[in-house]
This record gives C-alpha cells, structure tokens and sequence, in this order.
C-alpha cells in the first residue's frame, strides 16, 4: 500500500493550516461531531485524503493530538472529526463552539484499499468511537453500491446512546444488498435491538470468508474477540484489516511514540491487516 | 605535506572566527564541560576529554519553539521564529559529529524538518580527533573512529608544533580562510587504541531476543532516570506541546525519553509500554534494530556517555554482547 504524499504548500511540517467550527454535533453523550473548515481557500480546494487517514487538530494553548477524518473531500462540506471527551485535547475541543479557530495538519498514514475490495462482500464491525474511522468506508461503499457484493455493518457500543452517527443508520440499513446490525451492551426501557458483545453477534450472524473482507475498529478487548470468532469462521489474515491507534507527536516517523516495533502506526498504518499485524514486536 | 596552525595562530584564527559565526565550543562549567557559545578564544577549554552532554543540543535544542500563536483584530497567526545566523561547533569529537550524521537521516528526510535542516545548514563542524580514549569510549565498533574525518568540515589534530588542519569540505574551506596555515611535513600521530566490542550480527540478534526475559531483568534495577536519552548525541524521542506564558502561546518541541512511564499512554490511559522492561526493549530495539533497519546504521556513536552516567552501571557494550549470548542460545522471536 503506498502512502498518500500531498504536496502541502507550507514548508514548516509541523504548522497546522487554521481551520474554523462551522457546526458542532452531539452524538452521544461524550462524542461530538466536529466541522471544520479550513480558512485558506487554496487550502480547502487541495485537502485531500482517505478513508482510514487521519490529522492532528490543535486546541491552541492545549496541544493537538491525531484523530481519524470521517468525512469525504468530495463533499466539499468541511473536514469533519468525531471526538470522544476522554483526554486533555478532546476536553478543550468540546468546549469549543462554532465560530473557533482551531489547527489542521495532515493528512497522514496510509488508507483502507477500497479499490482493491471492488466486487467484494464487505463486512464492517465497528465497536463505540471505533465505528468513527468506518464512516466514511461505509459512505463510499453505499456512495458506489454497484461495485462491490453484500455489506454488513456490526456496530456496537456501551448503551444505546453510546452508538455514533445514529441519524445514518436509516440511510445505511435501507441501501440495497445492505444490513445494518446494532447492538448494546446494555439496553435501556426505549431499546428493542440486541443486547449482545459484537464477537457474539459475529459467531451469531456466521459470515462467510468466501470472497469477503472483514474491517474492524473498536477496544483492544473487542479487536481481541472479534478476531477469535472471525478465525473460527475461517476469515484468514490477510481478509481482517484494522486501523490503529497510538500517542503521536508528529506523524512523520519521528518521535518514536507510536512505533510498534519496527513498524509505525503513523507512516507504515494506521490501516493494517491481520497478517502485517501478526508479524509485529509489541502488543497494539 | 601537511597544514598546520600554531597554537598563537589558532587563538588568532578563533578570535577572527567570532566576528563571522557564533563560536560554540567546549567551556568548563562549574565541574562539567560543556559546549556553550564563547565571547573570545579564552574561554574554550580544550582538555575536556569528552563533555557532559554532546553539541547534540545546537541543531536540536531541548525546548525550541515550532511556531508562536497570536490574535490581533480577531485574526489568529502562526508564526515560526527566525532561526540563528550561521553558527560553528568549535572541537566537535568524530563520535558526535557521527551523531549528526545519524540524526541527518532522521530529520531530513522528507518532509524536512525545517528547523534541524536550517541550523544544519548555518552551521560548520570543526572536528577535533581524540589523542587518548576513555574506558567507556568504543566508537570503533559503531562505524567510527578517533580520527574520524568523514563527518566534520575540517578535523584538526593535536601535535607538538600546533595543529594539524583537514579541510574535508568547501563549508570547512571557508571556516579556514582566516586561518594562517603552514605548510610542514608532519607525521599525525596513531589514534589510541580501543577495546573492540562485537557488533556482528546485533541486528538478528536483537530480533531473536525480543520476547526473552532479559529486558525485564534488566530493568530490574533501571530507575527511568532518563540521563541516557538526554546524554546521548544520537537519541532524538521528542514531545510536542503548547506552552502559555505571559499571554503567549507557542507551540513547543522538547526532548523527551522513551524510558519515562507515560511515553506511550493515550488517552484514557491505556499504555502499550507498561513495564520498564517494555521501554528498555524500546530503547535498545530502536539502537539496534529499528534504526538500523531503517536507516543502515547502529544508532550509536560509541561515545559511552550512557555508560558513564547510568546511575545503575547499564551498559550498551553488555547488552550487545548479553543479546549475541542470547541469540545463541534462543529462539523466541514470533517472526
């Protein structure tokens, strides 16, 4: 997989281009929809990227820290982020309203090879904030349903109230060749869905490896499970892909934060499949 | 025949070199020796041996500035401070100029950093060759030498008449113009002796023992005090964050090291580095294997500075050797 290179118009790598919140979205009780809008025009026109790539967003005064995009350039409806309020960074962009000035760098990391999977059946399983970097895997795949086989969507979380982009799953579950499973942990007195761990939905549901790729983000307890049932189904290596995560201060090989091993989340990943991952040092 | 300064001519030759680049070279300090930017050629302390910390800090600074943030008129800027004019380490040891040659690959490949690439740029090495080694001095087992030219601009050389001056490079060439050089027919002396340590086959070796013990009985007595990293001409971990101070707000790049316990800690606190044993792994996999397969090198010079200020007696030279050891005898790698 080759690493997207954009050619960024400033020479400094580490100064973010400035960005304003056009609209910020509460999807669940401790994620938020981000919108931003990169303030150079030129900027704006040139940002491109992938499924699976991710920036670095600065809360000026706070620090900034690499989140998955979750939308698609082709909108050309901003650059969006789903934020989960968990960590100093996360704190100071929730307090943020719209109108804020915040920084944009990237986009780095490799991309989930859509291309690649045409003609495929495609299999999505996204556990709580996990589900945020599958957003757009999903959109592009309904956006070009002709092209590739059935798509079944596994997103889990905590609560009802804890899964993300709730509004789209009507858009998602009606898509031709489509289907949408949810399930909680725990329920709740409006809940009517599931009530089961996603690797437990897995080994319910019984995909089929045949001509199938299976992509998965979630908890490391869920990768962990889900893996297990995925192998029983006989889903090898190389058909489980994953996009991972890990501290990083630069994005560019460098600061030796999120290296697992030889490899980098940042410039080598984040997306990987279960075969590169099995051949990494430390755990992930 | 060679070129050659007398001591007179050098001090000349340094006090001339004041005018044009800032001088930075070796000063005692209290006790330690240290590079600092001197005001005349008296203030350099040549029979420094080797100096506390290595000149690591003038293309890499341990707090720098990447860019300032300031609003006027409601529009918010982001400025990158102008770096220093043309600067010259004066009596750089082969083994830490080696350290930039290493930190090279690191920080100018692309995309460039722009800040290590414009002092890299603005500055002129003048090497100095070491006469006698320390015992923890092995830059002969990592790629270099006691007289090691190949990375500084012009290397000089102690004998009894003055010095002897290689111009190896054109920036060298400049740095030398006022420099009144004779020419004499003088033999260098042999550079010291040191004790090999084996490096063959470090790389696999470090590969076979990744899931052994050791690292964690090494750690046993290792108090992630840090000094390794921050010593070291070749370590280059770094943190990025913001700093707020009297109303400014700039983002900041600080030196960091991979043995302290929140190195890798996400938010939410999850930390795929929990143990000491973990992080040495980290410290010495990247030395000896990480770098290397990425870059070609070891990343280490050989300068022993860890060794001699570990407060637990941890000593690369014995932990290569340990790991070749291990290798022998084990096969727990998952590859």
């Amino acid at each position: 997989m080759s690493l997207l290179a954009p050619e960024r118009p400033i020479t400094n790598p580490f100064l973010p281009y400035l960005a304003t919140v056009k609209g910020v979205t509460q999807l669940t009780p401790d994620i938020k929809l981000f919108n931003l809008e990169l303030d150079d025009p030129e900027v704006r026109e040139g940002f491109d990227y992938r499924p699976g790539q991710f920036a670095f967003v600065s809360a000026f005064g706070v620090g900034e820290a690499p989140f998955g995009l979750v939308s698609l350039p082709h909108w050309k409806a901003g650059v969006e982020f789903a934020l989960r309020r968990v960590g100093t960074v996360t704190r100071a962009l929730h307090d943020l309203e719209p109108g804020a000035k915040v920084g944009v760098r990237g986009p780095y990391g490799n991309y989930f090879p859509l291309e690649d999977y045409r003609g495929k059946n495609i299999l999505i399983i996204g556990g709580g904030i996990g589900m945020a970097p599958l957003r757009p895997v999903i959109r592009t795949i309904l956006e070009r349903r002709p092209d590739y086989g059935d798509l079944t969507i596994i997103n889990g979380a905590r609560s009802p109230q804890d899964l993300v982009f709730a509004d789209e799953f009507d858009s998602w579950a009606t898509a031709p060749r489509t289907r949408l499973e949810l399930t909680v942990d725990r329920g709740d007195d409006n809940w009517s869905g599931q009530v089961a761990l996603i690797p437990s939905v897995v080994q319910e549901l019984k995909p089929s490896p045949a001509n199938a790729v299976a992509i998965l983000c979630g908890p490391p307890i869920m990768i962990k499970f889900t893996l297990a049932r995925l192998k029983e189904l006989c889903f090898a290596d190389a058909q489980i892909v994953t996009t991972l995560e890990a501290k990083m201060k630069c994005g560019m090989g460098r600061c030796m934060r999120c290296n697992i091993g030889d490899k980098f989340v940042c410039a080598d990943g984040p997306v990987f499949t279960f075969e590169q991952i099995s051949h990494l040092l430390e755990p992930f | 025949m060679s070129q050659l300064i007398s001591r007179s001519d050098l001090t000349a030759w340094i006090n001339a070199l004041l005018a044009e680049y800032t001088v930075i070279a070796p000063t005692k300090v209290d006790s330690l020796a240290l590079y600092q930017p001197v005001k005349r050629a008296d203030d350099i302390f040549m029979d420094f041996g080797i100096t506390a910390l290595s000149p690591k800090e003038w293309l890499f600074p341990p707090t720098e500035t990447l860019f300032t943030i300031t609003t006027q008129d409601g529009t918010m800027k982001l400025e990158a401070p102008p770096l220093d004019g043309k600067n010259l380490i004066f009596a750089i040891r082969p083994c830490d100029a080696r350290g930039f040659r290493l930190l090279d690959k690191v920080f100018l490949a692309p995309p460039a950093d722009t800040h290590y690439a414009q002092r890299r740029q603005n500055t002129t090495l003048i090497g100095l060759a070491c006469s006698k080694a320390l015992p923890q001095c092995f830059c002969t087992s990592v790629g270099g030498a006691p007289n090691d030219a190949s990375d500084v601009d012009v290397l000089l050389t102690e004998v009894e008449e003055g010095y002897l001056v290689n111009i190896v490079t054109e920036k060298g060439q400049a740095a030398v113009a006022q420099a009144k050089l004779i020419e004499k027919d003088v033999t260098p002396p042999s550079p010291p002796n040191l004790k090999p340590v084996s490096t063959e086959g470090i790389v696999e070796a470090t590969l076979r023992a990744y899931n052994d013990d050791y690292w964690e009985r090494l750690a046993d007595r290792c108090t992630h005090c840090n000094v390794c990293a921050f010593v070291c001409p070749a370590c280059y971990c770094f943190d990025v964050r913001d700093h707020i101070n009297q109303g400014k707000t700039e983002r900041l790049r600080c030196w960091d090291s991979c043995q302290a316990p929140g190195f890798t800690r996400v938010a939410g606190g999850y930390t795929p580095r929990p143990t000491k044993g973990a992080r040495l792994r980290q410290r010495f996999g990247h030395k000896l294997l990480y770098y290397p397969q990425q870059y070609g090198d070891l990343l280490c010079v050989g300068c022993g500075r860890c060794i001699a200020s570990c407060p637990v007696n941890i000593d690369i030279r014995e932990v290569m050797e340990d790991l070749q050891k291990l290798g022998v005898k084990s096969v727990s790698a998952r590859a």
